[in-house]
């Protein structure tokens, strides 16, 4: 390893082109972080050219000047650096060359960054969005399978009863069958044939008590294509209030009693 | 006009107008050191032909790399300089590798820098009152670091290259050649 004072004795070799290899590199290292064997080396270059100013001067002949005139006609003042013998021009366009490739890289790497985020942050409300409709799937799901499940326990329950209804004049053709659960108050029914109910209007299942004048409501459903539909109820009347079912078509989303009496289907228990 | 004013005027640097493409500028830097450069081309290249050829890289060079002057670091004439020696003695190395080197045979060491002919235009008061100086500050130099700096600078030899020409050991030849650079700096800060 070399001292300070070593390297700075190198400065006067390497201005001269007189120093080894070794020394020019481990001088050329030292520089990036020395300041003072930087100016000692600007000033031995300073010195050494002395020693061509020493010369007698010679006039070059005259067509020389004429072939630098023409050569540099045109041609751009780029600065560029493919002269590696000018050492000093070398210096400071390496500097002024790693300041630009820097911040060129810099200026990239931003770049980049920024894009990366971006698609980093369209990424993410992308998958946000899949999961809002994936848990929106999901509560569908699960409302689908509560309901089946509650089907499948009303069918499958041993003191299930199934009453039959059928179409009347408006429908002739069309039926229903109630599964009720006396036990847990709960029944399902499911339609046939109806004809597809019109957008503004919701068929609605009524029941016809016996301790009451008037039917209660036991829900609204629509039927899209195909006539079938079904509908879960729960806490039905005792089994043994429930006098019949019918169905009739009312105003979208049900009213408080039934407007008319034209039963698509209809059945006593 | 004092000599005093005519060498601030001399000094002034004329790079950075030609790094704005001021041709007039760079007619003048040719006229003002070119006769400077190609003494020290013929010094280092022994031929005409190849002392006009690295001139001519010299100066198309300067034009385009003006741009990196640096006029706190150093004077016109010492960046050009700079240039045309590394190019002479690329020039001068790559002869010697073809081997082709005219007066490789017959060339002498010398101790002096001078170069045998004279300039043949006019030479102003002030570059020869310069060139007093700086040749004061040479004069000063004991001839042995004189010479090992001539070779150096000159023909491009490395520490060794000299030692076995002179038949000097090594350390003697590094010792000689820090010497006469120390005092070369010495004295250029004393002539600024």
């Amino acid at each position: 390893m070399m001292t300070h004072e070593q390297l700075e004795s190198i400065a006067a070799l390497d201005a001269i082109g007189a120093a080894s290899a070794d020394e020019a590199t481990a001088f050329r290292a030292h520089l990036a972080s020395c300041a003072d064997c930087r100016r000692a080396r600007e000033e031995y270059e300073q010195a050494v050219s002395l020693l061509a100013q020493d010369l007698d001067p010679v006039d070059p002949p005259a067509q020389v000047r004429d072939r630098i005139f023409m050569a540099i006609d045109g041609r751009d003042q780029t600065g560029s650096a493919d002269d590696d013998n000018v050492v000093d021009a070398n210096d400071r366009f390496g500097i002024s060359r790693w300041w630009m490739v820097a911040a060129v890289l810099f200026l990239a790497l931003w770049g980049w960054r920024e894009l990366s985020i971006r698609v980093s942050r369209e990424r993410i409300n992308t998958r946000e969005a899949e999961i809002r409709r994936l848990a929106g799937e999901n509560q569908l799901l699960t409302a689908r399978n509560e309901k089946l499940s509650a089907e499948m326990a009303a069918l499958a329950a041993q003191d299930t009863r199934t009453i039959a209804l059928t179409g009347q004049q408006v429908s002739p053709s069309a039926s229903a069958k109630v599964f009720l659960e006396p036990g847990q108050r709960r029944a399902v029914v499911f339609f046939y044939n109806l004809p597809t109910n019109p957008s503004d209007k919701s068929y609605q299942l009524w029941i016809l008590r016996g301790d009451q004048p008037k039917p209660q409501s036991a829900g609204v459903f629509d039927v899209i294509q195909g006539g079938g539909a079904s509908i879960s109820i729960e806490n039905l009347p005792l089994a043994t209030e429930i006098k019949g079912l019918a169905v009739t078509l009312e105003a979208k989303g049900g009213v408080a009693q039934p407007t008319n009496t034209n039963f698509f289907v209809a059945g006593s228990t | 006009m004092t000599a005093a004013m005519n060498t601030s005027v001399e000094h002034s640097s004329l790079l950075p107008a030609v790094a704005h493409g001021d041709l007039a500028a760079f007619e003048q830097l040719y006229d003002r050191h070119a006769s400077t450069l190609y003494a020290l081309l013929l010094r280092i290249l022994a031929n005409p032909d190849d002392a006009q050829e690295v001139l001519q890289e010299t100066f198309v060079k300067a034009w385009t790399n003006a741009k990196m002057f640096d006029s706190v670091r150093g004077s016109d004439v010492a960046w050009l300089i700079s240039i045309a020696r590394s190019r002479g003695i690329d020039r001068l190395r790559s002869r010697k590798i073809r081997g082709d080197r005219e007066d490789e045979a017959g060339r002498e060491v010398s101790s002096s820098f001078g170069f045998v002919e004279k300039r043949t235009g006019a030479d102003d008061a002030i570059q020869s009152e310069e060139r007093q100086a700086v040749r004061g500050a040479l004069a000063e130099l004991p001839d042995s670091q004189r010479i090992t700096l001539a070779l150096a600078y000159f023909e491009g030899l490395s520490q060794s290259e000299i030692a076995e020409k002179l038949g000097e050991p090594l350390g003697t030849i590094k010792t000689r050649m820090q010497l006469g650079m120390k005092k070369l700096r010495e004295r250029l800060k004393a002539y600024r």
